[in-house]
């Protein structure tokens, strides 16, 4: 078992030569038209309004009103949300009619508490990409990767001023190859499958419904 | 004729299915349920890539140059998987090579039980089917659930997926409510998707809680940052990724692309051909293990990296182009054979026209000589392939591998020769000595005209749907000829 490296790099390694590099043709990619700040915005919504995403636009001091009021259309009573994240404060503006929680304990010890008493949870973003409706979100020790992915209802925080145009015009401007976290998820909706008879349905296995709210500045 | 020799317990139990063939497609032929499944599901998945490129000029560049990124990958694949190596490494993520499928099941299975793991849940992963992973691990005691929603039907179902992206396309709703209410205790028969979705969610996330290890594919694996990327809608990939302690990865060595940059471009182009989205709902890119301050997600993370017919392909600059493929199962979608026979007749694990180009790679040609004959090559595969392989052109390319002389060097694929007809041979290597020669041609041609009341009514399949074939009285030479003097003479008699 200890060859099947140096086997496979061998067999590999003989069929090419490092002057082969020098024979690779241009590659280039598509030109897509510019589009301006306004046409960006509208083409993120619409991506995301498409793909079963609820999105509100507001501003920052609303977060915690619009968080109480679409917990309350739910009948859901608690939410948890992360630890020192940027929009903590905000956040713990809600009033009392919701039981909030902090995500500050170890996965591992609480995985039945996540999965079958928290019905919400709430989380801040690093950008978006305007061309596929895509929000990035980019996990840390404040706001743990299982926040954005167990309880069945998201909220998101995206800022408009983080919006790009896409998906590699972001990796470029943010240098991501130089340093990738832990782990790094592009989400673009409501979790969903049409694995039976071609049927979607919402909330597979992930968040059943995904609130992205958008914060205008 | 060569007699291949393999290993019982290396051989992959695809083989025997594959040989199968032509029983496979009379079966299933003969089920209408099946056909009609099949049919909706391809119109259905055509519309849907057709509506994702609206712009012909924006595919045809995007295809020309992921072309070009995965032939460059491909080109320095040896360093590129050096570096990935390295990278992952430095990262924290152990990486393993396997030749064989069986020993990738073994170094999984060694893993597993390193931790004492007795529950793994799989996200989706074709490799992991061609390793026959489950079936492995299950003979161990290890109880190992296939989480995307296809997959967990097509495991109830105990069958094996009939689509690389879609794997229960062949049940219908109502198919799949009658398993669960056989399978699933307390299942009050429905055929509303949401409830039947409902029911395999609560049933999974139970397990996603309790799971001591997850297993997933890669789609992309990235050598310059040491990434692996997950294109998924379900959220069951996360889980398999996040949720368990260990977290384990299997791909083939293909999937590794060398720069981050390399990778919107594909994946841009992996689901618009696949399922016609802009991009999936998540898109994982995994770059370590749960790092010291961290509240969740794996402490150990491996990579296993497969060879199984990879290095075969690799090793032929035509065949190598198999090796660009992306996965995103565009080419079976716009199949006519595909969407007639179902992704089962083929009897291999990769179905449809990649998996007519694949298969003979990991299974060897004896086991699947029939495969490349299946196609019409009408060439829609190929120019559908979001990376331009020239799928018809490598399908007549094995069917030339499968009927050369076995022992013709050099030996480029295993099995080479295993579809000779001694018969057949004979006929063609007669047609080339009278193809060559004028004399030899123009007599044949003479005593075929003669003789030509001599050919059969019924050759076999042939005249099953068709008229039989007649030969002309005189042949092209002869009629030229005859209306040249005939021209003449005409041309004399005005003089």
């Amino acid at each position: 078992m200890s060859n099947a490296r140096s086997n496979i790099l061998a067999k590999l390694k003989a069929q090419v030569k490092d002057s082969d590099y020098d024979k690779l043709p241009t590659e280039q990619g598509f030109e897509y038209p510019q589009l301006n700040r306004q046409q960006q915005l509208a083409q993120f919504i619409t991506h995301l309004d498409n793909n079963h995403a609820q999105v509100i636009r507001l501003a920052r001091h609303e977060i915690a009103a619009v968080i109480a009021q679409e917990l309350q259309q739910r009948n859901i009573t608690s939410l948890m949300y992360g630890d020192n994240s940027e929009y903590t404060h905000d956040i713990e503006q809600t009033d009392n009619s919701i039981e909030l929680s902090k995500y500050d304990f170890d996965f591992s010890d609480n995985k039945q508490r996540l999965f079958d008493h928290t019905p919400a949870g709430i989380t801040g973003s690093r950008c978006a990409i305007a061309q596929t409706g895509t929000i990035v979100l980019w996990p840390t020790k404040d706001e743990p990767r299982t926040l954005s992915l167990v309880p069945p209802l998201h909220f998101v925080i995206v800022d408009a001023k983080t919006l790009y145009r896409s998906f590699d015009e972001l990796m470029v401007k943010q240098q991501w190859a130089d340093k990738l976290p832990t782990n790094v998820v592009l989400v673009s909706g409501p979790s969903k499958t049409a694995d039976i008879q071609q049927t979607l349905a919402y909330g597979a296995h992930g968040p059943k419904e995904l609130i992205v709210l958008l914060l205008n500045t | 004729m060569s007699v291949v020799q393999v290993n019982p317990a290396d051989e992959s139990k695809y083989a025997a299915s594959a040989r199968a063939f032509r029983d496979n497609v009379t079966r299933d032929l003969a089920n209408d349920e099946l056909r009609s499944n099949f049919r909706g599901a391809m119109d259905y998945l055509m519309d849907k890539r057709k509506s994702a490129f609206n712009d012909q000029d924006e595919l045809e560049t995007l295809r020309r140059q992921c072309q070009l990124i995965k032939q460059r990958c491909l080109v320095k694949l040896p360093h590129l998987l050096e570096q990935l190596e390295a990278k992952l490494t430095a990262n924290g993520i152990v990486v393993h090579w396997a030749e064989t499928i069986t020993e990738a099941n073994q170094i999984i299975a060694h893993l597993i039980e390193a931790k004492n793991g007795k529950t793994v849940v799989k996200g989706k992963s074709m490799v992991s089917e061609e390793t026959a992973l489950n079936d492995h691990l299950e003979a161990r005691g290890i109880e190992c659930l296939e989480s995307d929603m296809g997959e967990y039907i097509v495991q109830l179902a105990k069958e094996h997926p009939s689509h690389i992206i879609m794997p229960a396309i062949h049940q219908n709703k109502k198919q799949v409510a009658d398993l669960f209410v056989k399978n699933i205790e307390g299942f009050e028969h429905t055929t509303d998707v949401d409830a039947l979705i409902q029911q395999g969610r609560n049933v999974l996330r139970s397990k996603f809680c309790q799971a001591d290890v997850g297993v997933s594919g890669v789609n992309f694996a990235v050598a310059e940052t040491g990434t692996l990327c997950l294109v998924e809608n379900e959220g069951n990939g996360r889980m398999c990724t996040t949720v368990p302690d260990l977290h384990i990865a299997i791909t083939g060595i293909e999937k590794v692309v060398e720069h981050l940059a390399d990778v919107p471009p594909l994946l841009s182009l992996l689901t618009r051909s696949a399922t016609g989205q802009a991009i999936s709902t998540y898109f994982n890119m995994i770059s370590h293990p749960r790092q010291p301050g961290e509240k969740d997600g794996p402490s150990e993370v491996h990579l296993v990296l497969l060879d199984n017919g990879r290095s075969q392909m690799y090793a032929d600059e035509e065949l190598r182009q198999t090796l660009q493929c992306i996965r995103c199962g565009a080419c079976m979608n716009h199949c006519p054979v595909y969407t007639r026979i179902g992704g089962h007749a083929y009897g291999t694990v990769y179905p449809g026209p990649i998996g007519q180009i694949v298969s003979p790679h990991m299974l060897g040609i004896e086991a699947t000589t029939n495969l490349p004959t299946a196609s019409s090559l009408c060439g829609a595969c190929g120019e559908v392939c979001p990376v331009k392989i020239p799928i018809p052109k490598l399908l007549l390319r094995l069917r030339e591998e499968s009927v050369k002389p076995a022992s013709q060097q050099p030996q480029v694929m295993k099995g080479q020769g295993s579809g000779r007809k001694p018969l057949e041979a004979f006929i063609w290597s007669m047609w080339a000595t009278i193809h060559k020669s004028p004399f030899l041609y123009r007599a044949s041609m003479w005593f075929a005209t003669r003789g030509r009341w001599l050919m059969p009514s019924k050759i076999g399949a042939w005249t099953v749907a068709r008229s039989a074939p007649k030969l002309a009285s005189t042949t092209l030479h002869q009629r030229i000829k005859q209306r040249e003097q005939a021209q003449q003479s005409v041309q004399g008699r005005g003089k």
